[in-house]
């Protein structure tokens, strides 16, 4: 048996024995792989332009995520140190030095995270092609599998790892040098201190974290720069408070009321939690700092996932808009030119939007609705260019009866004009309402578009007289806009922007395939690295709450064994254990989901106005996140409890 | 082969000091089996740690085979407990990872001695301490007076010269405890092990040939085996003990 031997023996013990740490870091490994993946493939890459920016935010999601996992690796290895004190001590004792030691224990951890590397990108590759088919079908692209390898990516995860290790194992290494044989073999373990100890310390602590947290919370939901940030300080505090008072208050609380004490097998619960608890309020706050951190994330990918995905909708109809005030401007008339002769059409056509003279229906939705109006006057149109320009998108036809005006909106604001009965006068005509349509037709251009949100439409001769707000000119072609046409087009345009003192753009061009580009684009480079982030998170603060409560495995045992004898039955046992569990896990998620639920729901509230619809709602974006959270943590639950019940209950 | 010269220890600092040890002097000889008794807290485990280099003292000298163990460096120490000394810990202090053979052999394999002997040595310290059978098995395994004897076969198989035993039987019931005092009786005798073992329990005391008596740190009587049969000098130690106000040896 050699040094190198025993260290890999002790590392295949330290993958059983930290399985939950072990498999922590293989998935890691895997989505920092696939992540790489993303960073170096040139087919993503090419897809658009705008996938430049995605190389970038995942680099920097990867440096945040290097720092948690440093930390989590440091936690690990801290933490088996103080564990294995003894077998280090005998070490030591039977004659070994202590840098032989400490070469046998980086040779060990080497062995481990190596393992865990190799094997993390081995699932890396497969959790890549489920990255390239998220990103193809975001380009609206079919999946088709092709091999993907890449050195580079591999090089850079390698670089992250050994970063993360390598602090994490000076730090070791330096201890185990330092080490006397004394303090390894008869000082087991030190525990982390209580911090706080007088009981009115602590309940005044306790109450003043409670009042600083609901604060912090209610700063954070205004949504004001400095307000968030004092609210986000505030709510810091309000974790550690909470933590450090409370671990340490539920004894002080059990010792006043003994008959609570001795119901059921609350004594036992309790007391095996307390013991923990009581050493752990720092540890346990920082880890419900990671998990709201984990729900921040989680809500803000999806309110960037539901803006990107619904900016695109209220739009992406017509292949090429053209717009402005007046059809006579440079800009609008070379884009023109350009489109008839570079593109190839199937169909296009040139209209105006008019003005009425009333604002009826936008006072109506301001009320009704979360509008936000962009004219001073409702927008209408032509019903032969309604028409004309359904029959281009393929949407059913449908005319003005007589007396009749139609009204085509975005979907939120659809069941409000329901109810709008009034009738419009247009000279010597008075129409009532006809009818309200909602199908995508490029309606959210800003000051340009079929309206903004809504227009109405009247029969031709009506409109003989109003006010033009602007001309449009939409286009259907052949194929896809390629990203060199629309750059074509762009070129001119910003020729003619920049030779102006003034840049300031008279005309509008809007391509649905760019659009869509760019918000797969952002898409990628948004809600990729924040997804990242949240499932490292969750990943980390869970791994170490199992690795915590599996190191009491021993202490368990010893106390179920004890029960056991003591006449307890087996299914009273599993009881009492799931409770330990449920409270235990349970205490750090509690606060964060009380302050990130809200906070989830503020974020999406605050969008623009029929954006954050159907499965991007408010409400539903809260549950997803939660659900997810959730989801991740509670399969590293079911892992640690069934493997504890498995070590601890006894036969 | 041992000079203990008046070694103080102390724990603590500024209000808190505890005098562990206070002025111990004595010798050990070669091929000796001495025992040190003492009440819970008196001292002898401490004494035992100055000795074996776990620890270090506050005053006073230990010189191993003419050498002042506190001017050794590092190094030097480690090879003298790899070499040199034995070790066998109330609680065992195996590592559960390795086989039974495995525990006992890894302090020579881990010294770059010949991989070849090292199965062969452990092998025979095994047959003598009647534990060739358990070799292939973990400790938890095996019982608590198998354990005990891996651990004694761990002591001696670099061919330690001095073996120091904390409470051994500690952890054993009466039938182990016979058994290994037995053994380590037959380590003495056989093989010339010098064994300085410490203990509360007059009955493991009087398998020595020599005890010294440690109250508050200070050592404060000698008795000797000599001729006598070994029921006499189980007696002769009750003697002691209840003259030094008979609260040294609980369990009897
Ligand atoms: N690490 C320590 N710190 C402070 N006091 C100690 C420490 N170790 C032992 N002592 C004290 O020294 C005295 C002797 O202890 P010890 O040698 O363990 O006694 P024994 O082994 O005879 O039971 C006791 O009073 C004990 O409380
Ligand atoms: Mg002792």
């Amino acid at each position: 048996m050699t040094v190198s031997k025993l260290s890999i023996r002790n590392a295949r013990r330290q993958a059983g024995d930290y399985l939950v740490y072990f498999v922590t870091i293989v998935l890691v490994a895997s989505l920092t792989y696939a992540f790489n993946g993303l960073v170096f493939s040139q087919e993503l890459l090419a897809l658009s332009r705008q996938m430049a920016m995605v190389p970038p935010m995942i680099v920097f999601a990867s440096i945040v995520v290097v720092g948690i996992i440093s930390w989590l690796v440091a936690y690990t290895t801290r933490f088996m140190l103080l564990r294995r004190s003894r077998e280090f001590g005998t070490y030591i004792l039977i004659g070994l030095e202590n840098e032989q030691v400490a070469r046998m224990f980086f040779l060990e951890n080497l062995a481990v995270g190596g393992c865990a590397l190799c094997l993390g990108i081995l699932l890396g590759n497969l959790l890549y092609q489920a990255l390239r088919a998220i990103v193809l079908a975001l380009f609206g692209m079919s999946y088709h599998f092709s091999f993907f390898f890449s050195g580079k990516a591999v090089a850079l995860t390698l670089t992250y790892f050994v970063l993360i290790y390598l602090s994490a194992q000076l730090k070791s290494r330096r201890k185990i040098r330092k080490m006397r044989i004394y303090d390894l073999i008869y000082l087991e373990r030190q525990n982390e201190r209580e911090v706080v100890k007088s009981g009115r310390g602590r309940r005044v602590l306790f109450a003043g974290s409670l009042v600083l947290g609901t604060l912090g919370t209610l700063l954070l939901l205004t949504g004001d720069l400095a307000a968030c940030l004092t609210g986000a300080c505030l709510v810091i505090f309000f974790l550690y408070g909470f933590f450090i008072s409370f671990a340490s208050g539920v004894p002080a609380f059990f010792e006043k009321r003994p008959a609570r004490k001795y119901r059921g097998q609350r004594l036992l619960v309790f007391r095996t939690l307390t013991a923990k608890l009581g050493t752990m309020g720092v540890l346990m706050a920082s880890l419900a700092l990671l998990f709201l951190g984990t729900l921040a994330a989680e809500g803000m990918g999806m309110v960037f996932q539901g803006m990107f995905q619904s900016r695109t909708n209220k739009n992406n109809c017509f292949d090429l808009v053209l717009a402005a005030e007046d059809p006579k401007v440079e800009s609008y008339r070379d884009s023109k030119a350009y489109i008839a002769e570079k593109i190839p059409l199937k169909e296009d056509r040139e209209y105006e939007i008019y003005l009425m003279d009333t604002d009826k229906i936008m006072a109506y939705t301001e009320v009704h609705t979360m509008y936000y109006r962009y004219y001073g006057r409702d927008a209408v149109m032509k019903e032969s260019d309604y028409r004309a320009l359904r029959a281009m998108l393929g949407y059913e036809d449908v005319a003005c009866k007589p007396g009749q005006y139609l009204i085509h909106c975005l979907p939120y604001m659809a069941d409000a004009l329901q109810g709008f009965s009034e009738e419009l006068v247009f000279g010597d005509a008075s129409l009532t309402p006809g009818g309200v349509h909602t199908e995508v037709f490029a309606q959210h251009l800003y000051d340009y578009g079929n309206g903004g949100d809504f227009i109405l439409i009247v029969p031709d001769a009506l409109l003989e007289g109003y006010p033009v707000s602007h001309t449009m000119y939409v286009a259907m072609t052949r194929e896809p806009v390629s990203e060199a046409q629309y750059k074509g087009i762009c070129t001119i345009r910003d020729q003619i922007f920049e030779e102006r003192e003034d840049p300031l753009e008279d005309s509008l061009l809007y391509a649905s395939d760019m659009d869509e580009a760019q918000a797969a684009s952002q898409t990628a480079m948004s809600v990729f690295p924040l997804f990242y982030l949240a499932l490292v998170l969750t990943m980390t603060a869970a791994t170490i709450l199992t690795i915590q409560q599996l190191g009491e495995a021993g202490r368990y045992r010893m106390q179920f064994a004890l029960l056991w004898k003591l006449g307890m039955d087996k299914k009273e046992m599993r009881r009492a254990l799931r409770m330990q569990f449920a409270i235990y896990y349970a205490l750090p998620a509690i606060p964060p989901v009380l302050v990130g639920a809200p906070l989830i729901r503020n974020m999406a509230s605050q969008v623009e106005p029929g954006t954050m619809v159907g499965a991007s709602d408010p409400l539903a974006i809260t549950a997803m996140a939660l659900g997810l959270f959730f989801l991740i943590y509670g399969i590293y639950i079911v892992l640690a409890y069934s493997s504890l019940k498995r070590s601890v209950l006894p036969e | 082969m041992l000079q203990v010269q008046n070694i103080e220890k102390y724990y603590g600092s500024g209000n808190h000091v505890t005098k562990a040890l206070d002025r111990v002097s004595f010798e050990v000889e070669d091929g000796e089996f001495v025992a040190i008794m003492g009440a819970s807290g008196s001292g002898k485990t401490t004494l035992l740690n100055c000795i074996s280099t776990i620890d270090t003292v506050s005053a006073g000298r230990i010189l191993l085979e003419g050498e002042n163990i506190a001017e050794l460096p590092a190094r030097e120490l480690a090879r003298f407990r790899r070499e040199r000394l034995g070790f066998v810990f109330q609680d065992f202090n195996l590592l559960d990872t390795l086989t039974i053979e495995e525990n006992i052999g890894l302090a020579l394999s881990l010294t770059h001695s010949d991989p070849g002997k090292v199965k062969a040595k452990v092998e025979a310290v095994a047959k003598k301490l009647g534990i060739e059978g358990i070799l292939m098995k973990f400790p938890y395994q095996v019982s608590g007076g198998q354990k005990q004897r891996a651990a004694c076969a761990r002591a001696m198989v670099a061919g330690q010269s001095l073996i120091l035993a904390d409470e051994p039987t500690g952890a054993l019931d009466s039938r182990a405890s016979k058994n290994l005092l037995e053994i380590m009786t037959h380590m003495n005798q056989a093989f010339g092990a010098t064994i300085l073992m410490v203990t509360h329990d007059a009955y493991s005391a009087c398998y020595a040939r020599r005890i010294l008596f440690l109250k508050d740190g200070r050592l404060f009587n000698e008795l000797l085996l000599g001729e006598q049969s070994r029921s006499a000098f189980y007696h002769e130690i009750l003697d002691v003990l209840a003259l030094s106000g008979g609260d040294i040896s609980d369990g009897i």
